[in-house]
Formats: C-alpha cells, sequence, structure tokens
C-alpha cells in the first residue's frame, strides 16, 4: 500500500456519475410542496413520540415542553443543512456517502458509526416501544398478557431493580417478521405510508383531546425545576423522535423548484410534528404529574396508561395502543430498510465486506445484508432495555448532524463552484447554529451516553483499521464505473 | 419423439397446431393431436341414461379427431396423428394420454381469452404445468409460424443460480440438437423504493448492483457454452433492465423463430414437476413468442 494512513483518511471519493444504461426509464416525479411537507410528517411523528415522555419528563419536568422546541429546532436547522449537501452531491446513500464526497474517508468511517446507531439502534429501540404497547393491546383487548420474564430484557436500566425478565420477545419477533417481509421484497408505498400518517395523527391527536379534558393546572408548578441541564439532558432525548425530518431532504430531487420548496417543506414538517409533539407532551403532563412519568407504569405504552386512568375505561387506551402497534410496525420495516441499505453503500465502497451488496437472484434484493442487520438488530432489542438505547441514537444522529452541517461550511470553501439547487439560507450562520445546537444538546447528554459512544466509535476504527482500510474500493478501483453513483433518481 | 398436442376444436386460435408442428420439424418429432372430451360416469346408471351422452361424446371425439387432421394436413412435411379420449379431467387425461403415447413434449395455446400475441395461461393450462413432469410448451394468441417455420433461437432466463445452471445444460443440450442459437437474457427489474425513503436513491442503488452482478454470471455463462461448442454466433447474452416484468421483457428484440425457456421453480424441484415460480409466472405471462417450460 503506497498511500500513508494520513492521506487515507483524508482522501474523499471522486464524485462519478455512472452513464445511462437504460435511457426513458425515468419516472418524471413532481411532488408539490404540501406532499413533500405531508412525507415529511410521515417520515417524523411516530419514531419516538410514543414513548419518550417517560423518558424526558423525568429528565426535565415540565419543562419538557421547552426541550421539544429545542430539539425541533435543532432537527430543523439540521434538515435544512442536509438539504443542501444532497442537493450538492446528489449521490444514493445518506449522511455517510455525503461525508466520504465532502469530508474524506475518516470522517466517512465516523459517520458510517453515527448513522448505525441513528438506524441500527433506532430499530431496535423502535421495537421495543412497540412490544410495550403490543402487550397492551393484548391485555385490553383478549385480557392476556405476555409474561415478564418474555416481555422485558434482564438488564435493568441504570439505577433500577432487577427486572425479573428474561428478553424482550415481542420486539425480537417484530424485527423478524420485518425481516421476512423485506426478504420478500415487501415495500411501504406511498399511500400506506399516507395511511399511516393518518392513524398516527389521529391517535395522537385523540390522546390529545382527552388528555387536556383533564386539565390540571398545579402540574405545571415548579416548571423550571429541573433546571436548564434538565431541559437539555432531555432535549437530547427528545431529539430521536425527530429522526426523519431529514427523509425530506433525500426527496428534493423529486421537487421542480427545490429552491423553494425545500424549506418551505422542512419548515412546513418541523412546525406541524413540533406542534403535535407539544400538544402530545402539554395534554399527557396536564393530566399527570411529572413524577409519574418514572414509574413503572409509565414505562410501557405510558400514552394509553394515562388514557385509561382518566378516562375509567379502556376503550380509548386500546384504540391508542392499537394505533401505536400498526403505525410502529411500519416505522420498524422502515428503519430496518434504511439500515440494510446504508450498509449497502458502505459494503459498496469496500470498507465492509461485499457480502452485504451480494443481491440474491431471486427477489433481486441484498438478503443476507437483510439477515444479518435483523441479527443484530433483535439481539439489542431482546436484551438492551430502552433506556440506553434512545440516548445512543440521539447521540449518534447529532454527530452525523453536525458533521452534516461542517460538510455545508467545507464544501462551500472547496468545491465553491458546484452547482446546488438548493442553497440554505442565511449561510454561514445558518450552519453555524446547527452546529451550535447540536453541540449544546450534546453536552447535555449524560455520561453514559458519551462512553457507549465513544467505545462504539473505538470499535469502529479498530475496525476500519484492521479491515476497511486494506479492502476500500477506492484502493483498488481502476476503472471510474466501479465507484460511479447512478444519476439522479430513477425511482419507482 | 412424439410431441402431444392439445387440440381444441372449437377455438379459432390454431397457435397450439403451428408451435407444434414448428417444434416437430425443427427435431424431426411426430405430432399426436389429443381431444379430451367429458367422461361419462363409470359405474352403470339405472336405465342406462346417459347413453345419449356417451354417442354425443363418442362423435363429438371423433369429429374433433377429424378436424385436427384437416388442420395438421396444412403442415405436409409433418408426420401426424389425431385420437381422442375421454376424462374427468383435461390436464390428467393429457397427462395420461401422453404418458401412454411416450409423449417427450406437451404443446397447448392461450385458448381465446388472452390479449392476441401473448401468451395467456389458462386455468388448464396453469394445472397441467403444475403436475407435468415433461416440458409444456405454450403458444401466444394467435401464433403462426408459418409452413416452413423452425425454431432458430432459445432465449433462456439465467440468474446464476444452481437451478438456472442445470436449466442452461439441458436448454444448451435441446439447442444443439435443434441447431438453434442461444440467448442468455438475465432480467432487471427494479424494485419499488420504500416510503419514506429515509436513504435517497437506494434501491437504484441495488439495482446496479444486481445488473453488475448479473453481467459477470452471464459471462461466465457464455463461456460455459462455448466450451459445450457453442460458437460466437450462437450464443448472446442480455440484461433486460425495466420497472416492471412487461417492460423489460418489451425491450428485448424478439424475431421470428424464436422461443423462451424458463425453469420450472427451485421450490418444487423435489417434486420434479413444472411448477412456475413467481419470476417466472411473470416472465411468461408477458411473453410475445412461444414458452418452453421445462421442469
Amino acid at each position: 500500500m503506497s498511500m500513508s494512513l494520513g492521506e487515507q483518511l483524508k482522501r474523499r471519493k471522486p464524485i462519478v456519475f455512472r452513464q445511462h444504461h437504460h435511457e426513458g426509464e425515468e419516472l418524471a416525479r413532481n411532488l408539490t410542496t404540501f406532499q413533500l411537507m405531508m412525507f415529511g410528517v410521515g417520515a417524523t411523528v411516530g419514531t419516538g413520540i410514543f414513548f419518550v415522555l417517560s423518558e424526558s419528563v423525568p429528565e426535565a419536568g415540565p419543562a419538557v415542553i421547552i426541550s421539544f422546541l429545542i430539539a425541533g429546532l435543532a432537527a430543523g436547522l439540521s434538515a435544512l443543512c442536509y438539504a443542501e449537501l444532497a442537493s450538492a452531491i446528489p449521490v444514493s446513500g445518506s449522511t455517510y456517502s455525503y461525508a466520504y464526497h465532502a469530508m474524506g474517508e475518516l470522517v466517512a468511517v465516523i459517520i458510517a458509526g453515527c448513522v448505525l446507531l441513528e438506524y441500527g439502534v433506532a430499530t431496535a429501540a423502535v421495537a421495543v416501544g412497540w412490544s410495550g404497547y403490543f402487550n397492551e393491546l393484548l391485555d385490553s383487548t383478549i385480557g392476556v398478557q405476555i409474561p415478564q420474564a418474555l416481555s422485558t430484557s434482564f438488564i435493568a436500566g441504570p439505577g433500577e431493580d432487577p427486572t425479573g425478565g428474561l428478553l424482550n420477545l415481542p420486539a425480537v419477533v417484530l424485527v423478524f417478521m420485518c425481516m421476512f417481509l423485506l426478504l420478500r421484497g415487501a415495500t411501504e408505498s406511498a399511500k400506506i405510508n399516507s395511511i399511516m400518517v393518518v392513524i398516527k395523527l389521529g391517535v395522537l391527536l385523540l390522546f390529545v383531546v382527552i388528555g387536556l379534558t383533564a386539565w390540571n393546572g398545579s402540574h405545571f408548578d415548579n416548571f423550571f425545576g429541573a433546571g436548564i441541564a434538565g431541559v437539555t439532558a432531555a432535549a437530547g432525548t427528545i431529539f430521536f423522535s425527530f429522526i426523519g425530518l431529514d427523509a425530506v431532504a433525500t426527496a428534493g430531487e423529486e421537487v421542480k423548484d427545490p429552491q423553494r420548496s425545500l424549506p418551505r417543506a422542512i419548515i412546513g414538517a418541523l412546525i406541524i410534528v413540533t406542534t403535535v409533539y407539544v400538544l402530545v407532551a402539554l395534554a399527557g403532563i396536564a393530566a399527570k404529574e411529572a413524577g409519574w412519568f418514572e414509574t413503572e407504569e409509565a414505562q410501557s405504552a405510558g400514552l394509553s396508561q394515562i388514557l385509561n386512568d382518566i378516562t375509567g375505561t379502556t376503550i380509548w387506551g386500546t384504540v391508542l395502543a392499537a394505533g401505536a402497534v400498526i403505525s410502529i410496525f411500519s416505522v420498524t420495516l422502515v428503519t430496518l430498510y434504511g439500515q440494510t441499505r446504508i450498509l449497502f453503500a458502505i459494503g459498496r465502497d469496500g470498507l465492509i465486506s461485499r457480502k452485504f451488496t451480494k443481491v440474491d437472484a431471486k427477489t433481486m434484493a441484498p438478503n443476507f445484508n437483510t439477515i444479518v442487520v435483523a441479527i443484530v438488530v433483535a439481539l439489542i432489542a431482546g436484551f438492551v432495555p430502552s433506556d440506553y438505547l434512545w440516548d445512543t441514537v440521539s447521540i449518534g444522529t447529532l454527530v452525523a448532524f453536525s458533521v452534516v452541517a461542517l460538510g455545508v461550511l467545507v464544501l462551500r470553501r472547496t468545491h465553491a463552484d458546484l452547482e446546488r439547487p438548493f442553497r440554505i439560507p442565511g449561510y454561514p450562520v445558518t450552519p453555524l447554529l446547527t452546529i451550535a445546537a447540536c453541540v449544546w444538546i450534546l453536552i447535555g447528554l449524560p455520561m453514559t451516553t458519551w462512553v457507549i459512544f465513544l467505545a462504539w466509535l473505538a470499535i469502529v476504527m479498530a475496525f476500519y483499521l484492521a479491515y476497511g482500510r486494506r479492502n476500500a474500493t477506492l484502493n483498488t478501483y481502476v476503472d471510474p464505473e466501479e465507484i460511479a453513483e447512478p444519476r439522479g433518481k430513477e425511482d419507482q | 419423439m412424439t410431441i402431444l398436442l392439445a387440440f381444441s376444436p372449437h377455438q379459432d386460435d390454431t397457435g397450439a397446431v403451428e408451435l407444434a408442428c414448428q417444434l416437430a420439424r425443427s427435431n424431426n418429432d411426430s405430432v399426436h393431436a389429443v381431444t379430451v372430451v367429458p367422461q361419462a360416469w363409470p359405474t352403470a346408471v339405472a336405465g342406462d341414461t346417459d347413453r345419449d351422452f356417451k354417442l354425443w361424446a363418442q362423435e363429438e371425439g371423433e369429429w374433433s379427431a377429424s378436424a385436427a387432421r384437416d388442420v395438421l394436413a396444412e403442415h405436409p412435411d409433418i408426420v401426424s396423428e389425431a385420437s381422442w379420449c375421454a376424462g374427468r379431467s383435461v390436464p390428467q387425461a393429457l397427462l395420461d394420454r401422453a404418458a401412454e403415447l411416450d409423449a417427450g413434449l406437451i404443446v397447448v395455446g392461450s385458448g381465446d381469452e388472452g390479449p392476441h400475441g401473448k401468451v395467456f395461461l389458462t386455468s388448464k393450462t396453469d394445472r397441467l404445468l403444475h403436475s407435468s413432469g415433461v416440458p409444456v410448451a405454450i403458444a401466444p394468441q394467435g401464433y403462426w409460424s408459418g409452413p416452413t417455420g423452425r425454431v432458430t433461437r432459445a432465449t433462456l432466463g439465467f440468474r446464476g443460480d444452481d437451478a438456472t445452471w442445470s436449466l442452461l445444460d439441458r436448454a444448451a443440450e435441446i439447442c444443439r440438437r435443434v441447431d438453434a442459437s442461444m440467448r442468455l437474457v438475465t432480467y432487471a427489474v427494479r424494485g419499488r423504493t420504500m416510503r419514506p425513503n429515509t436513504v435517497s436513491g437506494a434501491e437504484e442503488m441495488v439495482h446496479q448492483q444486481w445488473i453488475r452482478q448479473a453481467t459477470a454470471e452471464l459471462k461466465e455463462a457464455v463461456e460455459h457454452l462455448h466450451s459445450l461448442g457453442f460458437t460466437d454466433d450462437q450464443v448472446s447474452s442480455e440484461v433486460a433492465v425495466g420497472t416492471s416484468w412487461g417492460r423489460a421483457m418489451d425491450r428485448l428484440e424478439w424475431h421470428r423463430g424464436d422461443v423462451l425457456v424458463v425453469g420450472s421453480s427451485s421450490t418444487s424441484s423435489l417434486l420434479q414437476r413444472v411448477f412456475l415460480g413467481s419470476s417466472a409466472a411473470k416472465i411468461v405471462r408477458n411473453s410475445p413468442v412461444p414458452v418452453l417450460v421445462v421442469p
């Protein structure tokens, strides 16, 4: 290997586009701003709001509402930065691919580690949350509950008593169900996505309406009791529930006038999502005092419990649980899918085994990849309690988003003349503000989370030095076609 | 070898006859047309009330056989025969008759319901495909090969797994015998993207990789055919790309004398029966040329 490690860590993947093999295949796609906005709402709502209150209210108290606003602001700014990077480097993949092109191999590897948390751990976290609602639904409809031993991990959360559990079986089963769907080539269509949006928003509004009827102003006393540290810590946890807003940026190529539509769609989606979240938090705190969210009862299917307690019947709690079970299922499917495709992109670059890019002849999908991802995610979902998961996802995503904002700054300097269908408004303040917001929330995250995160990055780097460094496609490619990216979107 | 032609006298479409003669001409085979008529009850019926029915069935059978002879007479170069048999189920009766005649191939038409020029699987054909131990050829609706038509090229769906490798050898053997060239095609049908697509261009990425993989596999298969004695003129390969099976098929060029060969589903190979896999079924339905389904 003639290249020094330093050079290799800094080298960027050249932007080469593949020549078209099949002209006339593109489907003209003209999403309207409104459609794009609803797309963002659909991708975002539901990742965390069904479970995040029981994690964040104990941290911030009633001021969790402010935490929601902070997290929303950071997510919105990040999405704008994301949109510029995605439009300047229209390659397939995610933050990882943009980083490889804009900032070199080292940053790409770090981002790869972050993105694995953003998707892989997020899938596990969502599956664990689903398990709680599923159990609640079983209990309130047929009066059966999956025993504690099979619905809770044996690992206790920080500072908690032993759980009496063994593994979270429903979460594991959910992950494998999604895996089978993906192996069979299942996809979630735009139509199903719309139905899911309606279900999610419907049950959340139901919660808000009923929750507000039980308004108790005294629950808001001592609003800032947890202090600013509590508020930022909660914002860190909550950040997770805004993941998905960046999906708007990836769909940027599908709108006619990205410069105008993208910011409107991102900001519109952000306003809708934040409003829904704040209303849910408001209704939750109005109905239950902050201390309740720490109890065992609040930990699984918390929103359903609140409705049951307010109305005195299980009807509305059941409706909410049913809505959650259906919509979280689809969220799990989409995140699991996202994870497999990111590993696909990394495998294509040779930084992990190329087996991850092997496409099955029958299903024309990466089956090996899907199975490996599902097994790892199922293990995490089955054995790690949600307390450790949310913050880990948030830290990965926040770091990734900070790097995206940094990427915008770097690329404007290194590739000033690159065509950018979307340029971020308020440059350079907006990306700087994004970095500031992300870093501020990052600082507020607990030490354990940082330890887990840094340990994970160390593993990723070690793997890179042992494997990726030697096997990177950039080491050996002779024909630019080998690293060429498919041009534009040709999706169906 | 005898080719069993499933003959249906009440249909205008003579595609199956044309195909049977074309295949017979290519391989010096004979054609045996069989019409299945309804069978009376096997047990005696009080008062012999179904006598008229039996007589009608017999007359119908004889009439059909003579109609088949008339149609086959248009291909005087082919040695042909026609007969009829009675059966409760047309596909089962055809299979039994094929076993009696030791037929190596069954030829059926697309019925009158399907679109003109395309292969249509009737319920009877479907059942036949599920249980036949010998290859089944299906003619597109309105197929015409001409008085001297022969099979000149076989297009084989190739995807590089064990099942298609073994199919490749069998198809190559047939092609050598009938002096036809081979075209290997891998289909690259792009999957639908997940909505919301959190990873941009995700399916395009997978799709391109599949094309790359398929091209490499095809190259290997072509080399294999060369080693079996096929010359460059006799072998070609292509990746058919499209957003649906129909579009991918439409992108291929088709000539008179083309036949499409598909294998049975690998999942049922244990049963040694012709059974179309989901991809094969889609390929067959979109085929503009006759299809040969090999178990």
